[in-house]
């Protein structure tokens, strides 16, 4: 049985990090519903902390080399790149749902960095900046920018990262315009911003638990 | 009894508190139970207010004043025994009032023993308990209606349950209200009006399960944050006390003011279905079996930890459909078909291969899938397992290629068996029980003459020779009956009507016998043959040691005969030269030749084993003393000759004269192996064998006395030692021995009831042993040989009928006989002495030959002239032991033997001896005499 959790974080710390990713997506559906002006759902089935050979092994094994990818930097309290990584076609998809069914095929693809990014920005700000907000510290984010490359160079860090750089792998199913479209979310953080992570996510539960004694 | 009086003895039985109780208002009684009924004496005012009896109706009657026929008698009766034996005690009892009213009476009994100056009482004080009694009645009914409740709901809970909704909830987030509906309610022990006016948001979580509060907290926080999807699976505590497991679904519903959005729900009951999932759980992961849901539409997959694991893929809950189907072989099949669903219910299986992405191995899987519609969402959902057929598919190929092995292995041995039995020289016959034939091989136009087809349907029975047919017929029934085998010959007529031998094995299966025969006609004429040359081999051995034994019997005898005749010519021309001094050497010299011609032919009898024993009580070692000078003699100065003699040897019963050229015969025989000399011990002993050692070397168990001759000389090799006994067996040069010296004492020895015993080996000399059986006593000292008594003349007239083919014989006897006085009378065969016996010619003795020529033998002589003169004594005189003609047992005491050769004086000692005793007990006895 290959262990599906870091030993990182333990099974609360895990539930209280895919309830705040939850959330943010929550958010980030939210304001696609608002751009799209219809119904759009984003739900995190499963969140994995992985090294990331192991996460690029994993996304080329379901999706091959045509990915494309949004990515963002993030720094604060902890800091990273966030990426939000579709097989080609799916992101194509996504175009499609932002942008309406009437556009031509030409159109759509002259527009597609464009949404990717918009889009791209949407989800991994919403989420970013929502976790943020409920571990109750500041974050800065980047502009994004849209990659298509292999799994692995997606994953890999301009400048050589230790080997100890872990991925927080999310998986996330989007029904955008009753399209279903699936990504991933992967946040590249090094161990130290894990651990400022870890224990930021330790007080979130620890608020979470006094809820009712406020009320 | 008067009131007054009662009342005035009130105060006299329990003093001023006595008096203080009965005016409490308390119902009181006192009774007297030493008199008879236990009469009530005393009532106060309390006790007329409960039960409406006034004193004068009260006192002096019977203290059961109160009951009824519905009080419990059993407790009336403990009431009563209680009183009589002034007793404490409190009793509840169904009393009846004086109206008839029943009341519920819990009565005090108080018994107060006699004091000084007053007799003893029995106090009670009555209490109405009916109200007490009819609360109790009340909770009862209460604890009745309760149940019926608690039933109610437990059938609206499996009502729910089977609907699937457990409850619904609303959360008004900014109000912090929680409202459930009436089965919310229920689950949460709360009234209706609780439910439905909302109560504190914690609630939410009094229920769940402690293990669990701290996830669900988690996630409820995470909607109350923000989160829109709620999805969780936990464990609560229902307000029986049972816990369940519940999935409960809900969604954050956002309303412009913050503060209004709600958190709506419902919960489900999925304890049996989790317990389903556990054993699915493990079944799939002892099976290895992997289960996966698809979506129709969707691009991804929800599958278990194990179809990940069959398939090679990292563990994962979800999959994408293409990362599934691009491991399947190009020309399968795929996993999952994307293509829309043909309807809900259709079940479909496949196989196909895949190639596993952790190891690159190909391995066979198959998926077992069902379209179901979603009750929900009204989506086609593809529900199904994978599991790794790859052991079995590799079974069914190794399987199918065994068999298409076994077909060709098959066809070959059956072309092997056509070709056996097309091509075999041996016959083979398939043959029912009764012997029909119905089949046989090509061989049997070469064996037999008939072809396959004249054979066909016939008789085997016809071709088997009368001989054997009752044979083969039991070996047909022992087949019949189940023998798994049978070997059997006889002989079968060819179609030429000649017979063949054949050997057959023949077994039985499926109703049939199937036999193979062997034409061993040639190998049984051979082996006649074999037979036939072996006898003809033996008989040429036979002649030639017959060859061998003439011829060294020829050579002695010539030489003794040269003697013989030599010194009868030299006699007769000394006497006719009338030099009668020298004729006495001659005499001398022929008479030595014709001695050792005698042995000689004493010795050839005692070989063949005919020869007459005299069996002695012998002392083995007085018999070698008394040889050892001549045994010295015959070795020779290089030959030194010792003897070991046992003390005590025990006696043996032997023929001592045999015995003496026994061990002459082994001393020769050593001396001959000692050619360079030597030495030479005779040796006896004592030795008793036990019956193993006995048996080992081929004797009877007992004593024995062994006589062993040992010699220094070249040895035995086994091959001669092993025909050492044999006759004619010699290993010195040819006319130096007859071979028969061993064979001789072999004979001896085993006639004597012994045995003889070779220990050699070459070049470290020979042991022979003679084992003699132990005899009882020894000879006796006068047994001495009784030496021819000096010849005496015959009394007048005596005469005797000499009967012998042999005239040389006839006219030395004759001769002799005239010699001592007898007249004598010759006859040539039977017949001749017959008439002489028919005469009346005076006869004292007939003197016969035991083999005579013209048909009858010495003894019908003698038999035939006894019948007619009844008493006549008989000398047979032979060359030969004929035990038949004589009887084998002990001579009847008329018959007497001389042996030839016999010397003169011999032959006239026993004649005279004869007619001596014939004539003392019997003078009469001679048929002449009488006449």
């Amino acid at each position: 049985m290959t262990p599906r959790v870091s030993p990182l974080l333990n099974d609360l710390e895990r539930d209280a990090l895919t309830e705040l990713v939850n959330i943010g997506v929550s958010r980030a559906a939210a304001s696609l519903r608002k751009m799209v002006g219809g119904e759009v759902l984003l739900s995190v089935p499963s969140l994995e902390i992985i090294g990331h050979r192991r996460a690029a092994a994993l996304i080329q094994e379901r999706e091959g080399d045509e990915l494309v990818a949004v990515r963002q930097e993030f720094g604060g309290a902890f800091q990273g790149r966030a990426l939000l990584i579709f097989p080609r076609a799916n992101g194509m998809e996504l175009v499609r749902a932002v942008l309406g069914e009437e556009l031509t095929p030409a159109e759509a693809a002259a527009m597609e960095d464009e949404a990717l990014a918009e889009t791209g920005n949407v989800i991994l700000n919403s989420c970013l900046a929502t976790m943020a907000n409920m571990l109750e510290r500041s974050l800065t984010m980047s502009l994004p920018e849209v990659l298509r490359r292999g799994g692995l160079s997606l994953l890999q860090t301009a400048e050589p990262v230790e080997d100890e750089g872990l991925v927080l792998f999310l998986y996330i199913n989007f029904s955008v315009q009753n399209r279903s479209i699936r990504g991933y979310i992967a946040m590249v953080m090094d161990l130290s911003s894990l651990e400022t992570l870890k224990r930021l996510v330790g007080e979130f539960i620890d608020r979470v638990m006094q809820d009712d004694i406020e009320a | 009894m008067e009131l007054g009086t009662a009342a005035a003895r009130l105060p006299r039985l329990g003093g001023p508190v006595l008096e203080v109780f009965a005016r409490s208002g308390l119902s009181l009684l006192i009774t007297d139970p030493g008199q008879p009924g236990n009469p009530i004496t005393y009532v106060n005012a309390g006790f007329t207010e409960m039960t409406g009896f006034p004193p004068e109706e009260a006192i002096g009657r019977d203290c059961r004043l109160l009951e009824a026929p519905d009080t419990d008698p059993a407790t009336a009766a403990a009431l009563a025994a209680a009183l009589a034996e002034g007793r404490p005690g409190e009793f509840e009892l169904r009393h009846r009032r004086r109206d008839g009213r029943r009341f519920w009476d819990r009565v005090t009994v108080v018994p107060v023993p006699p004091g000084f100056n007053r007799p003893g009482f029995a106090m009670a004080i009555l209490t109405d308990i009916t109200a007490t009694w009819e609360e109790g009645a009340a909770q009862v009914a209460l604890r009745s209606r309760q149940e019926a409740l608690d039933k109610l709901q437990e059938r609206l809970r499996a009502a729910l349950s089977a609907s699937g909704v457990m409850a619904s909830w609303d959360w008004t987030i900014g109000e912090r209200r929680l409202r459930g509906d009436a089965r919310f309610a229920a689950v949460y022990g709360l009234t209706a009006e609780e439910a439905t006016s909302g109560v504190p948001t914690a609630t939410f979580f009094s229920i769940i399960h402690p293990d669990d509060q701290a996830r669900i907290r988690l996630a409820v926080g995470g909607i109350l944050r923000g989160a829109e999807v709620f999805s969780k699976e936990y464990r609560i505590r229902l307000p029986d006390g049972t816990i369940r497991w519940v999935h409960a679904r809900g969604r954050r519903h956002e309303a412009e003011d913050e503060t209004a959005s709600r958190f709506t729900g419902t919960m489900v009951d999925v304890t049996e279905q989790k317990r389903v999932e556990e054993r699915l759980r493990i079944a799939q992961t002892a099976g290895g079996v992997g289960t996966f849901e698809y979506t129709s539409g969707y691009g991804t997959v929800s599958v278990s930890e194990q179809f990940c694991q069959v398939l090679g893929l990292q563990p994962a809950q979800d999959l994408p459909l293409r990362t599934i189907n691009a491991l399947i072989h190009p020309d399968d099949p795929p996993l999952i078909d994307p293509a829309p669903p043909p309807g809900a219910g259709c079940i479909r299986q496949v196989e196909f291969r895949i190639t596993r992405p952790d190891t690159g191995e190909q391995r066979w899987l198959t998926r077992r899938g069902e379209f179901l519609r979603d009750i929900e969402t009204d989506d086609l959902r593809f529900s199904g397992v994978i599991y790794d057929i790859t052991a079995s598919k590799r079974g069914e190929e190794t399987l199918r290629r065994l068999n298409d092995e076994l077909e060709a292995r098959v066809a070959e041995r059956t072309a092997d068996r056509n070709r056996l039995w097309r091509l075999s020289a041996e016959l083979m016959l398939v043959a029912r029980f009764d012997g029909t034939i119905t089949a046989a091989n090509p061989a049997s136009a070469a064996v037999l003459g008939w072809t396959e087809i004249e054979l066909l349907g016939r008789d085997l029975f016809e071709l088997v020779h009368p001989d054997e047919a009752a044979a083969t017929r039991r070996e047909f029934a022992a087949l019949a009956d189940g023998a798994p085998l049978a070997r059997f010959d006889n002989r079968c007529r060819r179609q030429d009507g000649s017979w063949r031998w054949i050997s057959w094995s023949a077994a039985a299966g499926e109703g049939l016998i199937n036999a193979v025969g062997r034409d061993i006609t040639a190998a049984t004429e051979q082996a006649e043959a074999l037979r036939q040359a072996e006898e003809q081999l033996r008989q040429a051995q036979k002649m030639e040691a017959v060859g061998q034994l003439t011829g060294g019997i020829a050579h002695d005898f010539n030489n003794l005969l040269t003697g013989i005749i030599g010194s009868l010519q030299m006699l007769r021309t000394r006497v006719a030269q009338g030099r009668l001094s020298q004729v006495d050497r001659y005499v001398t010299a022929a008479q030595g030749a014709a001695n050792r011609a005698a042995a000689l032919t004493h010795r050839l009898l005692a070989f063949s084993r005919r020869q007459t024993l005299a069996p002695a009580p012998t002392d083995v070692n007085r018999l070698i003393i008394g040889m050892e000078e001549l045994v010295r003699r015959t070795m020779g100065p290089a030959i030194r000759v010792e003897t070991a003699l046992a003390a005590e040897l025990w006696p043996t019963l032997c023929d001592p004269n045999q015995l003496e050229n026994a061990l002459l015969n082994l001393c020769i025989n050593a001396r001959d192996a000692m050619p360079d000399g030597g030495l030479v011990t005779i040796a006896t002993a004592n030795a008793s064998l036990g019956e193993a050692e006995a048996l080992q070397q081929g004797m009877a168990a007992g004593d024995y006395v062994s006589v062993a001759v040992s010699d220094t000389g070249t040895g035995m090799s086994p091959e001669v030692m092993a025909r050492a006994f044999d006759p004619f067996f010699t290993t010195k040069p040819i006319g130096q021995g007859t071979g028969l010296g061993l064979s001789m004492i072999y004979g001896f020895a085993k006639q004597s009831g012994g045995q003889i015993r070779i220990r050699s080996e070459l070049g470290c000399g020979t042991t022979m042993s003679i084992f003699l059986p132990r005899h009882a006593t020894f000879p006796t000292e006068e047994e001495a040989p009784m030496n021819a008594e000096p010849a005496s003349r015959a009394g007048q007239g005596e005469t005797v009928l000499i009967v012998d083919d042999e005239p040389t014989v006839r006219m030395l006897v004759r001769e002799v006989l005239e010699e001592l006085g007898y007249h004598a009378v010759e006859a040539v065969d039977g017949a001749a002495a017959l008439l002489v016996l028919q005469s009346d010619i005076r006869l004292d003795l007939l003197v016969t030959d035991v083999g005579l020529p013209g048909g009858m033998n010495g003894r019908q002589i003698a038999d035939a002239g006894r019948a007619l003169r009844p008493g006549l004594q008989a000398l047979f005189i032979t060359g030969y032991a004929e035990g038949a003609a004589l009887g084998q047992g002990q001579l009847e005491p008329w018959m007497h033997i001389l042996h030839k050769p016999f010397e003169v004086e011999a032959l006239a000692s026993k004649v005279q001896q004869i007619i001596r005793q014939a004539e003392k007990p019997k003078p009469a006895a001679s048929f002449a005499r009488g006449a």
